[in-house]
């Protein structure tokens, strides 16, 4: 009796009939023609009793215990020694960082208060200038005033010397007119009445003609 | 015309043993730990007290990375302790997503169900310990009786919960690694294999066409790029909201 085999073959779907009768030895297949090998090779009769292959959903044993063991070497590894490691050097860079961070905010710190005394001090040096630039002022206006009042005073006093020299000499030049006024008078009336009149009288009278004019 | 062959999907996600009960993706996992652990060694190694470069520049970049956007933004400060596990969960995840898009591997490891799966299942076992270390006993009371529900609401409110704090919530971490790297995956072969049909099987009309599929292969494959470091995030951050969760129910 013959039987239909279908198989999934290298080429495809592949279909033959086979006798029961028939001994794997008379098949024109071995199991090296298998894409998967057969679960029994001494039962092999034909590419019907090749292996199915592994279930492309199913887990492999093996590929599961590679995949467990490979990775939990692996996180063995991370835990104890590779990122221990590599986190100590990473700290240390940051803690060096933080510790440049805030050696140069203290630095800042210290520059912003030098800054702030060079500030104060150059205040007081400005406040002292200027309080002596007014005592220096103030100074030189009293000492101004004074010199101008005794310029002021000698000026007076020379003009009062100048002013009493002026009188004097109008007076001495008045008495010398007045002589002379009273000498050519004093001849004129000699002259005219052929007698000499009293140099004192004379003299007197020309004082109070020369003073009357002058008031005039 | 042409007919185009897509592989069965075994074929695309088969991979022989390299030695014996060593295939590919235990490969991908060695080579996922050796690179990230030599990554975070040389950068623990290098001149720490200058400004980083290079390997220890990327280093602290991924270690910053999970404290302030993982970390910090649902656990807080309490949850720097998890910084180890939380790290090598993301970097493991990356690396083994990133080989779908490095040509010749050009596999990713968390298309295949085991990975995702056992790193789903650890965090479930993890953030069940954490409840239960901060919490004790009440840890069962505050998930499954959530505090401000009218008490005729319990009889809906705690089977659901019960559902989506202990049952759903490590599936949908496999699942969603696992079927978003697979469907990426699938389609870059997609269209790698519709690009070498039109190019070479196609009709001398067909030929130009080719560069649609390859541009639009291009594009996927620095998408996919992007897709690798987001569900490595997705699951970290939803690992730190879970693990958070437990420990402060207030959250």
């Amino acid at each position: 009796m013959l039987r239909a085999v279908v198989t999934n073959g290298p080429n495809g779907l592949e279909v033959f009939l086979a006798a029961d009768s028939e001994s794997s030895s008379e098949s024109e297949y071995t199991p090296e023609d298998c894409e998967f090998a057969p679960d029994n090779p001494e039962a092999f009769t034909g590419l019907g009793d090749c292996g199915a292959g592994p279930s492309p959903i199913l887990p492999e044993a093996k590929e599961l215990a590679w995949g467990a063991g490979t990775f939990i070497v692996f996180a063995l590894l991370m835990r104890f020694f590779l990122y221990p490691r590599l986190r100590r050097s990473m700290d240390a860079r940051y803690e060096a960082i933080r510790a440049g961070h805030t050696e140069a905010d203290a630095m800042r710190q210290a520059a912003r208060s030098e800054v702030a005394t060079y500030e104060s001090a150059l205040a007081e040096v400005k406040a002292e200038a200027s309080a002596r630039v007014d005592a220096a002022r103030a100074q030189l206006e009293q000492e101004r005033g004074a010199q101008l009042a005794e310029a002021n005073e000698r000026i007076s006093a020379r003009r009062d010397a100048a002013a009493a020299e002026a009188a004097a000499a109008h007076e001495a030049a008045r008495a010398e007119i007045g002589s002379a006024v009273a000498a050519v008078a004093s001849r004129t009336v000699e002259l005219a009445t052929g007698k000499a009149p009293d140099a004192a009288t004379m003299s007197r009278v020309v004082d109070e003609a020369m003073s009357a004019g002058v008031s005039r | 015309m042409f007919a185009l062959e897509f592989p069965p999907i075994n074929e695309i996600l088969r991979w022989t043993d390299v030695v014996p009960s060593v295939n590919k993706i235990a490969l991908i996992a060695i080579a996922a730990v050796v690179v990230a652990s030599v990554i975070f060694l040389i950068a623990g190694n290098a001149d720490g007290s200058t400004a980083p470069r290079g390997v220890r520049n990327l280093a602290e970049s991924i270690v910053e990375f999970i404290e302030g956007q993982i970390i910090m933004p649902t656990m807080g400060r309490d949850g720097l302790g998890w910084t180890p596990f939380l790290l090598s969960l993301f970097s493991f995840i990356y690396l083994c997503n990133v080989p779908g898009v490095i040509p010749i591997i050009q596999m990713p490891a968390t298309a295949r169900m085991a990975i995702p799966l056992f790193l789903s299942l650890l965090v479930w076992v993890i953030f069940i310990g954490v409840g239960f270390k901060h919490q004790g006993i009440g840890y069962l009371k505050n998930s499954l009786f959530p505090p401000g529900v009218p008490a005729a609401l319990y009889l809906l409110v705690t089977p659901i919960e019960f559902i989506s704090t202990f049952l759903v919530r490590p599936f949908s971490l496999t699942v969603r690694l696992f079927a978003n790297m697979l469907a990426g995956h699938i389609l870059l072969v997609t269209f790698a294999l519709l690009t070498e049909e039109l190019v070479q099987g196609g009709s001398i009309v067909l030929k130009p066409v080719g560069i649609l599929p390859f541009f639009m292969l291009v594009f996927l494959t620095a998408f996919e790029v992007l897709v690798a470091f987001l569900q490595a995030y997705i699951f970290t951050i939803l690992a730190a909201v879970y693990i958070g969760g437990a420990a402060h129910p207030e959250h």
